[in-house]
């Protein structure tokens, strides 16, 4: 039987169509559909000055705007061969693992309310205000914060605010390791996670899985590593697990978390002083650049031509993570509520994923497997 | 009698269906935080379970995409008849960012069906997102019920583009 979900449905915050292929309560195949949110951001961005651009760049994904801003920014950065000066880097530093902090506290309790575990989920969601709190100290909004420009940053923080944020940082680490407890050694909600949606190594790397989803499956692949900043500033070493299941994916996120405020504290402890942002002559050329998203890796193909956008290509890691959920975790899962459990924690973040959508004419209707993949 | 009844719960359990017709999701997850323990939604008796055919009240986000332009006017004729449409964000209002050269998107939403609230921002803060909630349904659901089939032609669905 095939059993459709969405694209509005109770577990799914977001627009798409999952079809699982059914026997009795058994998952046997899933398959999905996109295409519900493709707005054509890339397309808007040919032809305008960076400064029109950053904002669509944010609105590529609520969730992890951050990033693609910061992405963004460095890619014209790297174009035009210059980079933001040391206290701009390590703001945007602060901000990226604030943000890395609130998409996985996000993510985990959306997995949470997947499986039905009400109170994680909104004991997450409360120590998430507090993160959001802190991001709004810093850049003055909650989701998209318009922080980020080509050489540096917007605005500068003071002393106070750092102050605070250490504060609310504290707050966040006294409960995260309550609530990590009552999941690690739950009985109930161990059982529920762990062997489920299995993706071992080779699966992960068929699949191309990035980010928490890959390094949960012992893909042992992080791309801050490689990024100047935190090779050149801070001591950082990715975190990774073996087992690839629902738990471990999970684990994965919750570990990554205090990794994540240790860095915000170097950052904070060691902020040079000095200028926020440098001039910049956009120069012309083409530049891939990389970062880790809390995702995964994003990646931006710019060409520029003297001021102007030429072409814009991005990558995120949704595409790759949903892709292989629904290739290899979803298959053999034993009932479909673990179906939805398991979907949760590859992290989909839909507005993401959408860069092309293929529109039949002649039909009128959107194309469902562009590469005939089945 | 039984109308007043009627109105007196609807007033006090709002369902909310959630439909993301093509943005950035940063509205849905301010909607998301909305759950936490610090607004508690549920607390005015609101409830989020995103499905259309018990909604009281349809929270639009995003810009209809290409995809959206036939299935948000099904969505809407599935919810049952005092019903309300908050349209939530810039997107739905007039398209936001996307609305350009080279966009695929259809904004403003009340092309297609017809729009109660409005709350503008990019996203909107949370309580905003609360307060407009709590203005608008309670007041239109209760005195809507019985008026839908005659005289509030209002609350139909448009022609669309
Ligand atoms: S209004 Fe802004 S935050 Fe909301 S969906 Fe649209 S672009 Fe995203």
């Amino acid at each position: 039987m095939i059993l459709p979900i969405g694209p509005i449905h109770p577990g799914l915050k977001e627009p798409l169509r999952l079809k699982l292929q059914t026997q009795g309560e058994k998952v046997l195949k899933a398959e999905i559909d996109y295409g519900y949110v493709h707005r054509g951001i890339e397309r808007i961005m040919e032809g305008k000055t960076w400064q029109k651009c950053i904002y669509l760049a944010e609105r590529v994904c609520g969730i992890c705007s951050y990033e693609h801003t910061q992405t963004f920014a460095e890619t014209i950065e790297k174009i035009s061969n210059v980079r933001a000066p040391s206290r701009a880097q390590f703001l945007r530093t602060i901000t990226n693992e604030l943000d890395r902090i609130q998409s996985h506290l996000l993510a985990n309790s959306t997995y949470f309310k997947a499986m039905e575990h009400e109170t994680l989920f909104m004991y997450l969601l409360s120590v998430r205000e507090h993160i959001m709190d802190a991001i709004e100290l810093l850049t003055g909004n909650r989701v998209n914060m318009g922080w980020n420009v080509v050489g540096g940053v917007r605005m500068d923080a003071k002393q106070v605010h750092l102050d605070a944020i250490l504060e609310k940082l504290k707050d966040v680490e006294k409960d995260l390791d309550r609530y990590v407890q009552i999941f690690e050694q739950g009985h109930l909600v161990g059982l529920r996670s762990k062997d489920v949606g299995v993706m071992t190594r080779d699966e992960a790397l068929k699949g191309r899985a990035v980010g928490p989803i890959g390094r949960a499956s012992g893909l042992k692949h992080d791309l801050r590593e490689q990024h100047h900043t935190y090779r050149e500033n801070f001591e950082f070493k990715p975190i990774w697990r073996k087992e690839g299941d629902n738990f471990a994916r999970t684990m994965n996120r919750f570990d990554e978390i205090p990794q994540s405020i240790d860095l915000v504290r170097q950052a904070i402890n060691n902020l040079p002083d000095g200028d926020i942002r440098t001039k910049v002559e956009i120069g012309s050329g083409y530049v891939e650049w990389r970062n880790e998203a809390p995702r995964g890796e994003v990646v931006y193909m710019a060409e520029t031509n003297g001021n102007l956008i030429k072409h814009i290509s991005i990558r995120t890691p949704s595409i790759m993570n949903i892709d292989s959920c629904a290739k290899y975790m979803l298959k053999d899962v034993a009932t479909v509520a673990d179906a939805v459990a398991t979907y949760a924690t590859a992290d989909p973040c839909i507005a993401c994923a959408e860069r092309v959508a293929i529109i039949d004419v002649d039909k009128g209707e959107t194309s469902k497997d562009i590469f005939d993949l089945k | 009698m039984l109308n007043t009844f009627k109105d007196i719960v609807r007033k006090s359990s709002i369902h909310v269906c959630l439909v993301n017709c093509g943005g950035c999701n940063g509205c849905d997850i301010e909607i998301v935080a909305l759950l936490s323990p610090r607004y508690d939604l549920e607390q005015y008796g609101i409830y989020v379970h995103n499905n259309p055919r018990e909604a009281d009240v349809i929270l639009i986000t995003g810009a209809v995409t290409e995809q959206w332009i036939k299935k948000i006017k099904r969505i809407y004729s599935k919810a049952p008849e005092p019903k309300v449409v908050a349209c939530v964000g810039n997107c739905p209002l007039s398209g936001d960012v996307f609305n350009q050269e080279g966009g695929n998107v259809h904004a403003p939403v009340s092309d297609f069906i017809c729009v109660d609230a409005e709350i503008s921002g990019c996203p909107p803060r949370p309580s905003e997102i609360l307060e407009a909630i709590l203005t608008v349904a309670p007041g239109a659901i209760a005195s809507r019920g019985r008026e839908a089939n005659g005289k509030n032609k209002k609350n139909q669905v448009t022609g669309g583009k």
